[in-house]
């Protein structure tokens, strides 16, 4: 039994990273056969070979942290503004009712675009980056926030109650903690939102962090540092998700 | 069901009088915005034109809208984005269905598109240049490769809520493949269909628009671009409150769309 | 109704010929499923035959196999070992004759009552108009009229399996198939709903086979019981039910439905006592 579960995820992983590898192999073997352009798409193992040059030669290091700087400062900004808009809208229902649905479209508005405006007003700076990722952020925060406080069972409130526990006791003590998975999934997701627009918009501005790596290697047309960059910030990006994800499983099992 | 519950419970929940009271706030909140707005507009504390007056920023709209450029602009944008959301949906839709039908395949590649699908696509763009130029090609790929993730999963997550009982109705009744398809397995998806297209639209609309910020010569994106460099903030404002609204807007026709019950229509004609 | 004409032919024959042909023969069914190395036999060597327009039930604890009897005769389930026949003709796959009611919730919830019910007639072709009406006469029959245009999500659960019966019924099947319809179900309504069910089924001469573990429903409806074993599934006794028709729900309160209650209890005792110490070691 227990070595059919474990080839039941074996062979899946594997299948997949053999697909990869089959597809990479293919591009290298059409690239050589000169049946794909060389001067639109680099070698695969041009790409792979350029990857350690990038870390060495373009500070990866330091783009990291100034990503990752950006991303931890619109974090907390995140948390401070979006926990408590949502724990004000929960307990007053009827300025949840009048401006709920603002949050929900807000959370669909492509704020980004505005990226110009906040230039203008922050100067080319990392500021700019960190208040657009913050403003586009904060709407899933508030609204799980929301969510969780109302979804906390009623027979635990009325539990509360029979111990005669006061209203802010039976917040405190009571909704909070029923409510915290649910803040955690907004902050995950305020976490992805955020780190999606820094990387963004680092590219599209030319400024700072592994965004802007990637418009360098472009710009300088180097090919193969390019697609090697993009890897490099794809697997950052997959990693911190993956990161966020088991903070909020060891979270919510506790 | 659950959406219909939810439906039933939104239109008879409130009382006429905290419908009213729920109308105040909202119009003390847009009055108090407006009001700090136009203060911090006189207030001198910032550049002339970071923070436009009301009354500019409407004239820049009605300037704005009453100008043909915008629309050419517009037609060019919106037709970028429905062909990105074409291909998109196609690649999306197909790559969940085939998961969802084998369970072997959604284990292999599932974890690939979970975990690609909330990385920043835009990093993509400087190689899609190279790949298809600099003109609508670019954007489009870069719309599309955008709507493709919630698709995709979206499309596959349907498969999986699917009340297998409804199937086995379906076989108890011996329906044909065709019937299976169209008349339970489509309309039992319909809703994370839908929500799949609406997700996949934002996120489309976000990837064309920064595409064309970044290198174009036509479209909505190109027009915000150019008003910066010319410094001409009230355009800027002006375009943006358009691209948001018609965004916001879109998101909540594709929402009142996936909520609306296609029976009822269909018993009415009857 | 056609098939309730053909029924009264074969009743005025009865008289003659004490056994009537049946309608559905069971031969010698067994099914294993294999699980990773072990192989389980969920039913073994299981025969029996159903009577035209008689209520038929199969009964046993959880795990005696009973859904995959229900499966094999419904046609959703292949590869089993021996054969089903409906008026003499081996079936495989889904078939006409045979219309399912599921346990669980069935109705589709995207179509209004209407709808749900006209959908077998539907997947048959027959017009729009002429669909309705059919649809209409079984949602009557089943207690639902005025609420052709309501959405499932409006109704309550007795309601919806109401409607997933109906359903059913408009499929005009020779033999109605129901695997614990009322299983989710409080008990009152369980009860009353019987009785609907029981009304409709001697209206139409109906032919019925129920699938069930719950003790009295099954002395309440049939008129025959088959006992099953817990695991492998066998048959372990067919039992006469001599209740007078037509029977209300009051009918639970009677010396006779007792006795026959107890009676059952007294065989399925040992088998239920089985499964449960089988489900209390699987825990551990």
């Amino acid at each position: 039994m227990a070595s059919l579960l474990r080839s039941d995820r074996f062979l899946p992983a594997a299948t997949g990273i053999a697909s990869l590898a089959a597809a990479v192999a293919i591009v290298e073997l059409l690239l050589r056969a000169e049946i794909l352009n060389p001067h639109i798409m680099p070698y695969p193992s041009d790409v792979f070979a350029a990857i350690p040059r990038i870390i060495r030669e373009e500070a990866v290091f330091q783009r990291f942290l100034v990503t990752a700087g950006e991303t931890l400062a619109s974090l907390v900004l995140i948390v401070a503004i979006g926990v408590p808009l949502g724990v004000l809208l929960q307990r007053n229902p009827l300025v949840r009712k009048a401006t709920e649905s603002w949050f929900s479209a807000l959370a669909a508005a492509p704020i980004v675009l505005a990226y110009p405006l906040f230039l203008v007003l922050f100067g080319r700076n990392a500021s700019a980056i960190v208040a657009l990722a913050v403003i586009g952020s904060i709407p899933p925060v508030v609204l799980k926030t929301v969510d969780g406080l109302a979804a906390t069972r009623k027979v635990l409130i009325n539990v509360g109650r029979a111990y005669s526990m006061t209203r802010r006791q039976i917040f405190w003590r009571i909704m909070v903690p029923s409510a915290i998975p649910s803040i955690f999934v907004g902050i995950r997701l305020g976490l992805i939102f955020a780190l999606v627009k820094i990387v963004g918009v680092e590219f599209l501005i030319n400024f700072g962090g592994l965004g802007q790596l990637i418009n360098e290697l472009a710009e300088r047309y180097d090919l193969a540092g390019t697609y090697a960059a993009i890897i490099f910030v794809i697997a950052v990006s997959m990693l911190a998700f993956t990161l966020t994800e088991w903070i909020e499983k060891w979270l919510t099992q506790r | 069901m659950a959406y219909a519950k939810i439906g039933v419970e939104a239109r008879s929940g409130l009382l006429a009088t905290d419908r009213a009271k729920v109308m105040a706030i909202r119009i003390a909140i847009i009055v108090v915005m407006l009001a700090l707005w136009e203060g911090a507009s006189h207030s001198g504390l910032f550049f002339k034109d970071v923070i436009p007056s009301i009354a500019t920023l409407a004239a820049a709209l009605v300037r704005l809208l009453s100008g043909s450029p915008f629309y050419a602009n517009l037609l060019v944008t919106a037709g970028e984005i429905a062909a990105a959301m074409a291909i998109g949906s196609v690649f999306g839709i197909a790559v969940g269905l085939l998961l969802g039908a084998n369970p072997f395949l959604a284990r292999t590649y599932e974890p690939y598109i979970y975990y690609f699908g909330p990385t920043p696509k835009i990093i993509f763009f400087s190689v899609l240049i190279m790949l298809y130029g600099v003109g609508p090609g670019s954007k489009i790929a870069m719309g599309a490769i955008s709507c493709f993730f919630p698709i995709a999963l979206s499309t596959l997550a349907g498969m999986r809520e699917i009340n297998p009982v409804l199937i086995r109705v379906g076989k108890s009744f011996s329906a044909r493949p065709r019937h299976m398809v169209f008349k339970i397995l489509m309309p039992a998806m319909r809703v994370p269909m839908i929500t799949g297209i609406r997700l996949g639209l934002g996120v489309a609309i976000i990837g064309t628009l920064l595409a064309e910020t970044k290198l174009s010569n036509k479209g909505l994106g190109y027009m915000v671009i150019q008003s910066y460099n010319r410094f001409d903030m009230p355009t800027m404002y002006a375009l943006i409150i358009v691209v948001v609204s018609i965004a916001v807007l879109l998101n909540v026709l594709i929402e009142r769309w996936s909520r609306s019950n296609s029976s009822d229509n269909l018993g009415s004609l009857a | 109704m056609k098939v309730a004409a053909s029924m009264n032919r074969i009743d005025v024959n009865e008289v003659s010929k004490p056994e009537p042909d049946p309608v559905l023969v069971v031969e010698r069914v067994s099914m294993k499923f294999n699980l990773g190395e072990q192989s389980v036999t969920a039913v073994d060597d299981v025969s029996f035959s159903v009577r035209p327009g008689e209520v038929f039930t199969v009964i046993g604890p959880s795990g005696c196999g009973k859904s995959t009897l229900f499966n094999i005769i419904g046609g959703l389930l292949g590869h089993y070992e021996g054969e089903v026949r409906i008026d003499g003709s081996k079936i495989a796959g889904s078939h006409e004759s045979i219309g399912m009611v599921f346990q669980e919730e069935s109705t589709f919830p995207w179509r209004n009552v209407i709808d749900n019910v006209a959908f077998p007639l539907e997947l048959k072709g027959m017009g729009k108009s002429e669909r309705l009406d059919r649809a209409r006469h079984f949602i009557d029959m089943v207690g639902l009229s005025g609420f052709e245009r309501h959405m499932p999500a409006q109704l309550s659960g007795g309601m919806r399996q109401r409607v997933a019966i109906a359903r059913t019924l408009a499929y005009e099947p020779r033999i109605l198939l129901m695997d614990e319809p009322f299983a989710a179900l409080d008990e009152q309504t369980k009860l009353l709903l019987g009785e609907k069910v029981m009304e409709i089924q001697q209206r139409l001469k109906q032919t019925t086979l129920l699938i069930t573990h719950n003790l009295s429903e099954a002395v309440q409806l049939s008129d025959r019981i088959l006992i099953m074993t817990y695991r492998p599934g066998r048959v372990k006794r067919i039992l006469d039910i001599k209740l007078d028709r037509p029977r209300t729900a009051d009918v639970v309160g009677s010396e006779a439905f007792g006795r026959y209650v107890a009676e059952i209890w007294a065989d399925l005792r040992e088998e239920a006592t089985r499964g449960m110490s089988d489900a209390e070691s699987a825990r551990r």
